[in-house]
């Protein structure tokens, strides 16, 4: 690992080179300048987080909380990489141990869960819902397609980079090349839409208001719109046409190419003169505006070349924001003087590190989530409850549908009862909760944004019917079962534990345990008892939200 | 306008009874004292409420509202009517609308600008055209913030209900603005009781056991979200025992009403829709899809569509006015865009948001108007040329909401619920 020392040359060379972007062309001090991890050494954490972190704390005179318990790390950690709760067995795993356990269980789990399936499908939907949301207003959007992709590239490890690249540059079928669903989504409207996506999912820009006018509270022009909205001119999309078994032509998606142009983009000013401007990137660098060249290409090369730092910033506060609640530029997506980062050293040097990284998205979350502001707990102390900005405390982060719904079967295994198929239910059920808790909002927001539809399905849907049924198949039935075969405690504690292990992923207090047992003393209908407890629990606060 | 408040409720109710040949009001429905009778009766002026007939497809104003039986290539088949306003004239199908015309106005010179169905949807619910970083509200929304939200927290039911289809959402307003879907007005509402088997005495132990978990979780000083959500627990379990959930329940109708409305879900819905209002809903939106007429337009309108337009818009503007709730009732018929003049060779007509026509009436707008026109085949605007963020100030103004009114958007940026519109001078 690099000593901290060599953090200063990095931090003021790159000073150099953001001071430098927008105005001349940004161009890469000598290349020696810039760190760049050799390979296999990039490092798994990064102390320079927690010191400036600290550093921050410090200046606004606060104490972050405690440390969480290794029952909060786990769930944090399952809900934000895997997009579910631990079941059990998990959480046993990991919880289990007694006195003797490794100081370094939390670095290994992080390391088991960037190894484990339901990483890349959790991150392809994080993905693809910030690519294309999760009801895309397109007719040809083959969402399917892309979540395919997306998962195929961060079960790889793609870099960040070729990634983006793909996704920029994509030609060919919606159905059979993913990535190229992320243009179609924002076709409509001479590619305004897809303009404004381009620069906020790639470079974390808000440049879309400048579409009508030059922006009020930063320097963004309306020309700047205008010069990258002219890289898609040429970008078109055709349906493909098949030939079937009868031999009818019928329509099998939609395809994506560049057609050779060197057409300018016009646009009308607000003084109704009409401006034109050949593609042109933000910093005013000029491309051949000639049809030999394909357009998107240049674009993807200006978006993601090693001297663009803003493309490695947008990336790094984006996981930012997705693992501690918030981002060090927030919203996660709207950089500039007008909404300046709360720790912009730290910014600056992960943007660095990222791009030395190869644009290693898994180091980054290792980075990330070894740092302390990760691990401290979400319980606020006296000295840190006004403090919504630095991450002195972990946030409370209500899930996202999915993660609710993949957590509600995580906890309740509701789709294997007993009628029916269970894959077909499975995914009815995530139809009707998408529809039902999809917030196009959620993410801009800490405060829990739910609904009576939303409390209602909770409380009395289909599926919390299966989930506290009881019925074969059941997790509910499996821990009757097993409450009776075991010898270890009395059968209605060892349920009550499982029912607060399968849901809140800890088991309850001494506390709880004693409520818990009144209510059993008091009402002899222990599956009765049983059911509404889990009822209860998977209703609560402490289920829904991250904590 | 007090005065007209005053007035026992009962007697117009059995005047439009009578009207529809019925007996009496039966069932428990008569029992219960809505918000609107209890304000009326404590003398408070009451609050505005809108129902939105929203048309899916692209309703055709060329069929409907603005025919042009002096055209030949674009006319169509349908000859207009007389209605009660001379020198209105609206399609020979909707007679039963034609009656109430007097409290209603035309629009005929809406350019809205937007011909892609998601894309209309948008524009015409929220005044604003998409973009990808911000999710506007749609008016309704607004509405239930604005009316609902802001005059207390008592109210048992959500103050934005979407009827037959869900409605546009409330964006950055949050969750609890978004329409509370109703996918069927004659079935009943999904989720809203417990589950078979379980009865009074489970509820409650749940509720009980759920209470003191979330009191653990909420006391341990974790943030605001712990306590918030307990709230919409709180609200909706206030809505299932609430008497208000009758509004839901259109089986206290006499048969004669339900008849009357029309015995398809357009028709229920709008049923539904004054129950709402009644209750104290401040905005409901009621579907009619269907409207997307490329092909064979003049006869799938005039066997589907067009009756039932005419019985549900119909009965509504007179029961509404009949029971003096059409004074504090916005009645706005529109959809995401017209269609266009030209009849193609499938017998349809498609996309056209050129110029085409929306409905209003009630809340203090004038009826019996025809604000704006398209020339003689329908192609062209030829007289005051409006704009969604028109209509939307004019829908705003009705509902008593200021036009200067402004939120701030979660990034941080200024959002007027009027984008520089103006009033429809002619209906206010």
């Amino acid at each position: 690992m690099r000593k901290p020392a060599a953090y200063g040359l990095v931090v003021s060379g790159l000073i150099v080179v953001a001071s430098a972007w927008g105005q001349e062309p940004a161009e890469s001090p000598g290349g020696s300048v810039l760190p760049s991890f050799a390979a296999g050494e990039v490092p798994s954490r990064l102390e320079y987080i927690d010191e400036l972190l600290r550093a921050a704390w410090e200046e606004a005179g606060i104490k972050p909380s405690p440390i969480c318990t290794d029952a909060e790390f786990l769930r944090r950690a399952y809900l934000d990489l895997l997009g579910r709760i631990p079941n059990v067995e998990e959480a046993r795993a990991f919880l289990g141990g007694g006195k003797e356990r490794d100081p370094g269980r939390r670095a290994k789990l992080i390391e088991n869960l960037l190894a484990h399936p339901d990483y890349a499908k959790n991150m392809a939907t994080i993905f693809a819902n910030t690519l294309v949301g999760r009801r895309p207003r397109g007719d040809q959007v083959d969402r399917e397609a892309l979540v395919g992709w997306l998962r195929t590239q961060f079960a790889t490890n793609r870099s960040w980079k070729d990634v983006a690249w793909d996704l920029l540059t994509a030609t060919g079928s919606n159905r059979e090349q993913g990535a190229v669903n992320f243009a179609l989504a924002h076709f409509a409207d001479e590619k305004v839409n897809l303009t404004a996506a381009t620069t906020r999912v790639f470079l974390g820009l808000q440049i879309q208001c400048t579409q009508c006018h030059d922006h009020p509270s930063n320097d963004w022009k309306q020309q700047d719109f205008w010069g990258i909205n002219a890289f898609f001119r040429g970008t078109r999309s055709r349906p493909v046409e098949v030939i079937d078994a009868s031999g009818a032509v019928v329509r099998n998606g939609t395809e994506v190419y560049d057609e050779p142009t060197d057409a300018w983009a016009r646009f009308e000013k607000r003084n109704a003169v009409v401006g034109v401007v050949p593609p042109t990137y933000l910093d005013g660098r000029r491309i051949d505006p000639g049809p030999e060249v394909v357009r998107r290409v240049e674009l993807a090369k200006l978006i993601t070349e090693p001297t663009n730092d803003q493309f490695a910033k947008a990336f790094v506060n984006r996981i930012w924001g997705h693992l501690l609640g918030r981002g060090i530029v927030h919203p996660v997506d709207d950089f500039g003087d007008h909404n300046p980062p709360s720790h912009p050293e730290l910014i600056e040097r992960l943007a660095v590190d990222f791009r030395a990284s190869g644009y290693d998205v898994k180091a980054l979350i290792r980075w990330i989530t070894a740092s302390e502001a990760y691990h401290v707990s979400s319980r606020m102390t006296k000295s840190n409850e006004k403090d919504d900005v630095l991450f002195s405390h972990y946030p409370l982060k209500p899930m996202s549908p999915e993660q609710l719904f993949d957590s509600l079967i995580t906890a309740t295994a509701a789709h294997r009862t007993a009628g029916g198929d269970s894959e077909r239910r499975r995914s009815e059920w995530l139809r009707q909760f998408v529809v039902t808790f999809d917030n196009d909002e959620a993410g801009e927001t800490s405060s829990f944004q739910g609904t009576i539809p939303q409390a209602l399905m909770m409380m009395n849907g289909e599926l919390m019917a299966k989930a506290v049924s009881g019925e074969p198949g059941s997790f509910l039935a499996h821990v009757l079962d097993e409450s009776r075969l075991q010898r270890r405690v009395p059968p209605v504690r060892y349920a009550v534990e499982m029912l607060y292990l399968a849901s809140l992923s800890r088991l309850p207090t001494p506390q709880e345990l004693r409520w818990a047992s009144n209510l059993f003393a008091t009402n002899p209908d222990t599956l009765a008892v049983l059911q509404d407890l889990f009822w209860a629990l998977l209703n609560s606060n402490e289920f829904v939200l991250n904590k | 306008m007090n005065q007209r408040w005053r007035q026992p409720d009962g007697m117009s109710r059995r005047h439009f009874l009578s009207h529809l040949a019925a007996a009496t009001m039966a069932g428990p429905a008569a029992q219960l004292v809505g918000a609107l009778e209890a304000q009326a009766a404590a003398g408070i002026r009451p609050p505005k409420r809108c129902i939105m007939l929203w048309m899916g497809g692209g309703p055709s104003h060329l069929d409907t509202w603005d025919l042009k039986p002096e055209s030949e290539k674009n006319g169509g088949e349908f000859r207009p009517i007389e209605t009660s306003v001379p020198g209105i004239q609206i399609c020979e199908h909707l007679p039963t609308v034609a009656r109430q015309m007097k409290h209603l106005s035309i629009v005929r010179s809406l350019n809205s600008r937007e011909g892609n169905h998601d894309r209309g949807t948008y524009v015409m619910h929220t005044g604003y055209m998409p973009t990808p970083t911000i999710v506007h509200p749609s008016f309704g929304s607004i509405c239930s913030y604005e009316l609902g939200y802001k005059a207390g927290e008592d109210f048992p039911l959500p103050h934005f209900i979407s009827i037959n289809g869900p409605g546009e959402g409330a964006g950055f307003l949050g969750m609890a603005h978004a329409p509370f879907y109703v996918q069927n007005p004659t079935a009943p509402i999904a989720n809203l009781r417990p589950p078979g088997g379980i009865e009074e005495f489970r509820l409650g132990r749940r509720l009980g056991m759920l209470g003191v978990l979330e009191d653990n979780f909420r006391l341990q000083n974790r943030g605001q979200a712990a306590a918030d959500h307990k709230a919409v627990y709180q609200k909706t379990v206030k809505m299932m025992n609430s008497q208000y959930t009758q509004a839901f329940n259109l089986e206290s109708e006499p048969p004669a009403v339900r008849d009357a409305y029309g015995r398809h879900s357009f028709g229920q819905g709008c049923l539904m829709a004054r129950k709402l209002v009644e209750m104290g809903v401040t905005f409901v939106e009621v579907h009619l899809n269907g409207w997307d007429n490329h092909n064979d337009i003049f006869d799938t309108l005039r066997t589907g569509n067009l009756p039932q337009l005419d019985q549900g818009l119909g009965t509504l503007i007179e029961d509404l006015a009949v029971r003096g709730l059409l004074d504090t009732t916005l009645v706005v018929w529109m959809g995401e865009f017209g269609r266009t003049p030209r009849i193609n060779q499938n017998a349809g007509r498609d996309h056209w948001p050129n110029g085409w026509s929306v409905v209003l009436g009630g809340a203090g707008l004038k009826g019996g108007r025809v604000v704006g026109a398209t020339d003689r085949d329908g192609v062209e605007i030829v007289d005051r040329e409006l704009h969604v963020p028109d209509l939307i100030a004019t829908m705003a103004h009705a509902m008593g909401i200021d036009l200067s009114t402004q939120y701030t958007t979660p990034n941080g940026r200024p959002f007027k619920i009027v984008d520089g519109g103006q009033p429809i001078a002619e209906l206010i």
